[in-house]
């Protein structure tokens, strides 16, 4: 049981680091520009919130 | 939804006032070219939305910033402009704002940087400037927040502000011929008078995107005319014109008074620091004194605190917890080797980190920076870029993401293109915790110099390889080059500090992401090897990359399979370099590996492997953009290949040449 507990907790860590770098990959192709940078700017910030209002809208 | 736009030349304090009129907090900063792109906020306490166009000197554009704003005065209808322009500059500000006016809009004029003004002992008759220009004029002092309440109030009783036209004397040809166009674009094409005589102007005035969206629209009363426009020079007489009604203006509104001290200190302070022989030699010393900062006398402290912190305390008890919670040893290895160790290891750093970036924050505050841009200019233009190239590679220290942005204010494209592909080469943030792990291992007693080195190496190797691009892509065409010269400013604490953090939580937000997938990746594939799970990493994947690539580095002076393997890493992000040397030398502890990295290398080959690093493969983030920004995988290519090669034969020359002098 003990065993399981800690391959699942690996597993685990590790699935949430592939989901990462998978997301990460994918952001950046498709997003570019802003979504490539991982510095999260009040530029960008101000860019998301105008985005999500235009599809509001 | 009402909308407020925000039209100024650069360098007026735009950003700023966007900044005090918004909820939200805009990047800052006293230098030509921080807004490339428009941002939007929403008025504080109400649903009014305002639009932060980018800096343009002129509603024709000369680069994609400027055409930014001559497509929004096109398409949009904004229910209020306020048109910023830097008190102490009206003559050339003025120039945008007839431009503006004449679109016939509602338009409030603002002389912002009033402080400035009166400290060089000047004012003007506002009453007067209003009655000529038929809008509304108001003072403000953004950075000191005065004059923006009055400003606020205005904003929300827009609907009082007038919207007349401006009509300035042109001579009667010109007039003639602007009125016969207008008349048969408001005949032919239903436009609106006002809009009609703004097309007709823009259009003779050679606007590119008044001329493209004329020839897009079989705007024929205007298309038919141009080489008549052309020939007889109207766009010369339109420039004129307006100077010659600026002129008039300030010359009836100025009044003198004493010259103030300020312009007096700011002048003779830039009789030294932009000076042809010293401005260089300041400049350096000013980075020198930054990295002294950062890497000797504030950084580093702070850092090895932080790093006993985190590598003796926390790694200890979370050891101790999960030996008594029954934890086997590949997920204790996981967690206090892996990312204690990798992601603990990088946070260690965040003190130099947030040290530089306040350094940089305060001189981008001052006023520093656009004289930094100056004297570069002189450098910049002997390999054939400019100064405005330099306000991208500076902006590219902090992340070469960001640089690659701010390089599209460059107008010419093939220069656009060359500054975008040395943009790797400048040392981004995410170097520096590689940095200060190596300069604290070899050169204990020469740190900020030694990172210093490694960033003037860039900055050398960026401007060798510019002038080989300008050769190879037949650049002939110059960008025009105009940068204020803002007095200087006493920095404020909240500016600094929130350009520091600005800059810095991008590095934590990190350590949660990429560095913690990163770090796992590496634990990854130093503990597993062809025989499974290993507690000797010398067994594992990573060691076998590693000890395969030994060959290709040996030259370089890098022989360890570990410092080979971490190269990869990089990749994804740079700082996961530092973590992968952790995990892979199996310490949570800064102190401990820099012995282990001793033991290894020489200074000479420690100074390789820094050049090594700061030009080799840009990471992923960066080459996205490349390809974003030029369109072109080609480009991508281009960059790795480059990068590769110019990390590889530098690195060499370093080693072999530093080997047979040390």
């Amino acid at each position: 049981m003990q065993i399981l507990l800690n391959l699942l907790i690996i597993l685990a860590i590790v699935s949430w680091a592939v989901v990462i770098i998978v997301r990460t990959f994918r952001k950046v192709k498709v997003g570019g520009k802003c979504a490539a940078c991982e510095y999260d700017c009040a530029a960008k910030r101000l860019k998301n919130q105008h985005d999500q209002a235009l599809m509001k809208h | 939804m009402t909308s407020i736009a925000l039209i100024g030349n650069p360098n007026t304090g735009k950003t700023t006032l966007f900044n005090s009129l918004t909820d939200k907090y805009a990047v800052v900063g006293n230098w030509t070219g921080v807004t490339v792109d428009k941002k939007v906020g929403t008025l504080k306490h109400s649903a009014i939305q305002v639009v932060d166009l980018p800096g343009a000197y002129s509603l024709n554009p000369l680069t994609k910033d400027e055409a930014v704003v001559a497509k929004y005065l096109l398409n949009d209808q904004p229910d209020l402009i306020l048109n910023i322009t830097n008190a102490s500059q009206l003559k050339r500000n003025l120039l945008l704002t007839i431009e503006v006016l004449e679109r016939g809009l509602p338009l409030i004029l603002i002389l912002n940087m009033i402080d400035d003004l009166r400290r060089s002992g000047q004012s003007y008759d506002l009453v007067l400037i209003s009655q000529r220009l038929g809008c509304k004029v108001l003072t403000t002092n953004a950075r000191g927040h005065q004059g923006i309440k009055e400003l606020r109030q205005q904003i929300i009783n827009y609907q009082e502000v007038p919207a007349p036209q401006l009509r300035l004397n042109y001579p009667p040809m010109l007039q003639q011929a602007i009125r016969q166009a207008a008349e048969a674009l408001e005949a032919d094409f239903n436009y609106s008078p006002a809009v009609a005589r703004w097309l007709a102007i823009q259009f003779i005035d050679q606007n590119k995107a008044i001329r493209e969206y004329a020839a897009v629209h079989q705007l024929t009363p205007l298309t038919s005319q141009v080489r008549y426009y052309d020939a007889q020079q109207f766009a010369d007489q339109i420039y004129n014109t307006r100077l010659a009604f600026i002129e008039d203006l300030l010359h009836d509104a100025e009044q003198h008074a004493a010259q103030g001290d300020s312009s007096q200190l700011t002048g003779k302070i830039d009789k030294v620091v932009t000076n042809p022989i010293l401005g260089l030699p300041i400049f350096a010393g000013i980075f020198y004194l930054m990295f002294k900062l950062s890497f000797e006398w504030v950084g580093t402290p702070l850092s090895d605190a932080l790093d006993w912190f985190l590598s003796v305390p926390v790694s200890n008890t979370v050891d101790h917890w999960l030996l008594q919670l029954g934890a086997m040893a590949p997920l204790r290895s996981l967690i206090v080797n892996g990312l204690i160790a990798g992601v603990g290891g990088v946070l260690a750093f965040i003190p130099q980190i947030f040290t530089l970036f306040a350094c940089i924050s305060l001189l981008e505050d001052s006023g520093y920076m656009a004289r930094a841009a100056l004297v570069t200019d002189r450098l910049m233009q002997m390999i054939g870029l400019n100064g405005k190239s330099f306000i991208p590679l500076i902006i590219g220290f902090g992340c070469n993401v960001t640089g690659i942005m701010a390089a599209r204010t460059i107008e010419q494209p093939k220069e656009r293109l060359v500054t975008t592909l040395i943009m790797p080469f400048m040392s981004c943030s995410a170097r520096l915790p590689i940095y200060g792990l190596v300069v604290a291992a070899f050169f204990p007693h020469h740190q900020a110099l030694v990172v210093l080195s490694i960033y003037f190496l860039g900055i050398v190797v960026a401007l060798l390889v510019a002038k080989l691009y300008q050769v190879l892509f037949q650049v002939k065409e110059r960008s025009v080059f105009i940068i204020e010269l803002p007095e200087y400013h006493l920095p404020r604490f909240d500016v600094i500090w929130h350009g520091t953090w600005d800059k810095g939580k991008g590095f934590i937000k990190k350590a949660g992401t990429i560095i913690f997938a990163g770090t796992v990746l590496i634990w990854l594939l130093s503990s597993f090897g062809p025989t499974g799970f290993v507690t000797d990493s010398t067994r594992s994947f990573a060691a076998a990359l590693g000890r395969g690539l030994v060959p290709f580095f040996r030259p370089l002076g890098i022989v360890q399979w570990q410092a080979i393997s971490a190269l990869f890493t990089g990749i994804l992000a740079k700082e996961v370099i530092t973590s992968s040397m952790m995990v892979m030398f199996h310490t949570s502890s800064k102190a401990v590996l820099i012995a282990a990295l001793g033991q290894f290398m020489n200074p000479v080959a420690a100074y390789s492997l820094l050049a090594f690093v700061l030009l080799y493969i840009p990471c992923f983030a960066t080459l996205a953009t490349i390809k974003e920004e030029t369109g072109s995988f080609k480009w991508v290519l281009f960059a790795v290949v480059s990068g590769l090669t110019i990390a590889y034969c530098t690195s060499f020359l370093i080693f072999q040449i530093g080997s047979l002098i040390f």
